[in-house]
């Protein structure tokens, strides 16, 4: 942790005239042979400078060992190795948090959490569970009954357990909270019920809460009158993904969700023409001190949204060169089909360019920052907008894009699909869904039969190096690494590696199940090992109708971890 | 039309099910009635209805892919009793298998709008 990893100057610049990246101590502060945080990092970049295990030699990986997971609702988890251990968690609460041997996959410890048996049924999208974090000694993961818990991470003892927030009325916590200083910071999931989100630092030691910081302005706070009466109360902003954090600012960064409910009569204008009521910090960005929790700064990627463009995709910190300049930047691929670069030292806008079909705004004004609406496809109540693009699960939905600084790219899993949605009356009723929405979401996109793809994205050219078109929705996260590669899953079960610079099919393996999350690779004594999370989607496919089936019928769901080695 | 609370559409199943001959161990159930039987003219509003509150789980016009939460196949799998498995599934709910129970939330003409359209899309055995 916090080493300088220099890297060489870029080889691979030539590639699309691509702009010079290069990677700063903070942005590349992951220890070269484990996979300490989420994203890999705390930039979230899912970049590992390992390479023995590169374009040259990849087509000779063969499966080392196997773990069963023991439970079969999608799994989404991210592992991470410390040293030589290996922990996961499955989905369903979690069912399960193992201590695995990272070599041989020996089980050094297993905690089995006492879970309610009612918190199925508030829980909005699958009973997802993303992973633990890890410091100090201690492991730490957020459960589906809305509890953050510690543990021993040498014995797997629980060290504490604490109430965030009352999973009755749609609370729940789906992803690993981030951990910097003495803190264990959390977000929270709910916006599909009429929560009001918020982050809150707890104290690594002993579960005490530090600071809780709302993202929706309270009344007299400034921002509260962006809300339409009461509204704000319900008005959702949850923060159910990862977090990242920059040490040398001292900065969280947390994106927000969807407001709530989705229809946007109760919150504003019911039209395009949104005057104050923007419904701030809903579908943004946020940066936090890190000490405090006080807002340092917001950006909102889609004011009053009605289309669900949940804003929470991870930010990745990276450090690139603009216009000459090295600038700390904010990468962040958005639902509504936007790829946004933000300055994160001071949240200004440096670009927003769409990377699938998007035709709710014709553009962002990098100006104001405000979108340029297309008001038919703004859905008012009782009023379709029909064909809108992309769809509410988004250009670029929770599975993680990683950024190699050697090629400059990122690399995004998209979905290319569209939608009818419309407004409607809807009462708020605590603990059930709270949408006020109705929707078609069974619609292809203007690419037909790919309702998918991996684009390897130049955030500074702006353009597009290569890209990989899939048939069925719900790709998996990327990894990739200085070895050359980028890899990935789909819902056939299809693990892949690619070339980093071309796209190009390097091997591929079927481990029996959909891939959601994003593979991972360490090294132990002197050994590259890559190891992948799978187990079908479950849950979200319901929205899609006919391709949702088609989904469905891709691979049986299951739940296993598999590692590989050359 | 509107139907005011659960008991109003309660009956004994008795009369109905000795007219059908049907076995005495069915018959004894308590079994609800729909207001709306056959009438075709609320399908469109119960598919609406069934898109803003079930399609989640249940998929847009009743339609995806997972068996357990098809909703096509309540006649496959219920037979008779369909509308009395639908109605305490909806009203009670079964929280250890994520459905929330909507009872004092969806009211009773919402929940047979529901149930008319469900009618329409059951699969044949």
């Amino acid at each position: 942790m916090g080493e300088t990893i220099k890297m060489k100057r870029n080889l691979l610049t030539g590639l699309a005239g691509a702009a010079l990246a290069t990677a700063s101590a903070a942005v590349m502060a992951q220890a070269a042979n484990e996979w300490l945080h989420y994203g890999g990092d705390q930039s979230n970049t899912r970049y590992s400078t390992l390479s023995q295990i590169n374009t040259g030699n990849v087509k000779n990986l063969r499966v080392l060992w196997m773990h069963s997971l023991g439970s079969l609702e999608s799994q989404q988890s991210t592992p991470l190795v410390v040293g030589d251990t290996m922990y996961v968690t499955t989905s369903t609460g979690p069912k399960y948090v193992f201590a695995l041997d990272a070599k041989s996959g020996k089980v050094k410890w297993k905690h089995e959490p006492e879970m309610p048996n009612d918190y199925f049924a508030t829980v909005c999208c699958g009973l997802d569970n993303r992973g633990v974090a890890y410091a100090n000694g201690k492991v730490f993961f957020g459960r589906l009954d809305a509890r953050l818990v510690a543990l021993d991470a040498n014995t797997g003892k629980q060290l504490w357990n604490v109430a965030v927030a009352d999973y009755k009325n749609g609370h729940a916590i789906t992803s690993p909270p981030v951990v910097y200083k003495n803190l264990v910071v959390t977000g929270i999931a709910g916006g599909e019920y009429g929560i009001r989100g918020f982050v809150e630092a707890y104290d690594q030691s002993t579960g005490q809460s530090v600071w809780k910081t709302y993202t929706i302005p309270g009344a007299g706070e400034p921002g509260n009158d962006t809300w339409k009466g009461d509204s704000w109360k319900t008005g959702a902003g949850s923060t159910w993904y990862v977090g990242s954090y920059d040490p040398k600012l001292n900065l969280l960064y947390w994106s927000t969700s969807n407001a709530g409910p989705w229809g946007g009569q109760t919150r504003g204008n019911d039209s395009s023409d949104i005057g104050q009521y923007t419904n701030l910090w809903t579908a943004a960005q946020l940066a936090f001190d890190g000490d405090t929790g006080k807002i340092a700064w917001g950006y909102q990627y889609t004011p009053s949204d009605v289309w669900d463009y949940d804003g929470v995709n991870e930010a990745v910190l990276a450090d690139v060169n603009i216009g000459g300049q090295r600038t700390p930047a904010l990468l962040h691929a958005d639902r509504n089909g936007f790829f946004y670069v933000l300055n994160r030292q001071n949240g200004k806008l440096l670009g927003a360019d769409p990377v699938v079909p998007v035709n709710w705004a014709k553009g962002i004004d990098m100006k104001t920052g405000m979108p340029i609406e297309d008001p038919a496809k703004r859905p008012r109540l009782g009023v379709w907008a029909r064909n809108v693009c992309p769809n509410l699960i988004g250009g670029k939905n929770w599975a993680p894009m990683s950024y190699n600084p050697q090629t400059g790219l990122t690399y995004v899993p998209l979905f290319n699909m569209c939608m009818d949605i419309a407004s409607k009356e809807e009462e708020y009723t605590p603990g059930k869904f709270y949408l006020a929405s109705e929707f078609n979401l069974d619609m292809a996109g203007s690419e037909g039969t790919n309702l998918s793809e991996i684009l390897a994205w130049d955030p500074v050219g702006k353009k597009k190096a290569w890209t990989i078109k899939e048939d069925l929705p719900f790709l998996s996260g990327t990894m990739t690494t200085a070895g050359g590669l980028v890899f990935y899953g789909n819902q056939h079960g299809a693990l892949k590696a690619v070339d980093a610079k071309t796209g190009n099919l390097l091997w591929q393996f079927n481990v029996g199940t959909g891939i959601l999350q994003s593979p991972i690779t360490y090294s132990v004594g002197g050994k590259q090992y890559l190891a992948v999370v799978a187990g079908r989607t479950k849950g979200p496919p319901s929205f899609f109708g006919k391709i949702g089936q088609r989904v469905i019928d891709a691979s049986p769901e299951g739940g296993v971890l598999v590692v590989f080695a050359l | 039309m509107a139907v005011t609370s659960r008991g109003a559409v309660l009956r004994r199943a008795t009369a109905v099910a000795i007219l059908a001959m049907a076995p005495v161990a069915t018959a004894l159930a308590e079994r609800p009635v729909n207001p709306y039987e056959g009438d075709t003219e609320l399908v469109p509003e119960g598919k609406s209805l069934f898109n803003q509150y079930c399609s989640h789980c249940h998929g847009p016009d009743a339609i995806q892919g997972e068996r357990p939460r098809d909703l096509r196949r309540l006649r496959i799998r219920y037979g008779d009793n369909a509308i009395g498995v639908f109605y305490s599934t909806i009203n009670d709910g079964r929280m250890d298998k994520g459905m929330p129970p909507w009872k004092g939330v969806l009211k009773e003409e919402v929940i047979w709008r529901i149930f008319t359209f469900l009618s329409t899309v059951q699969t044949q055995p």
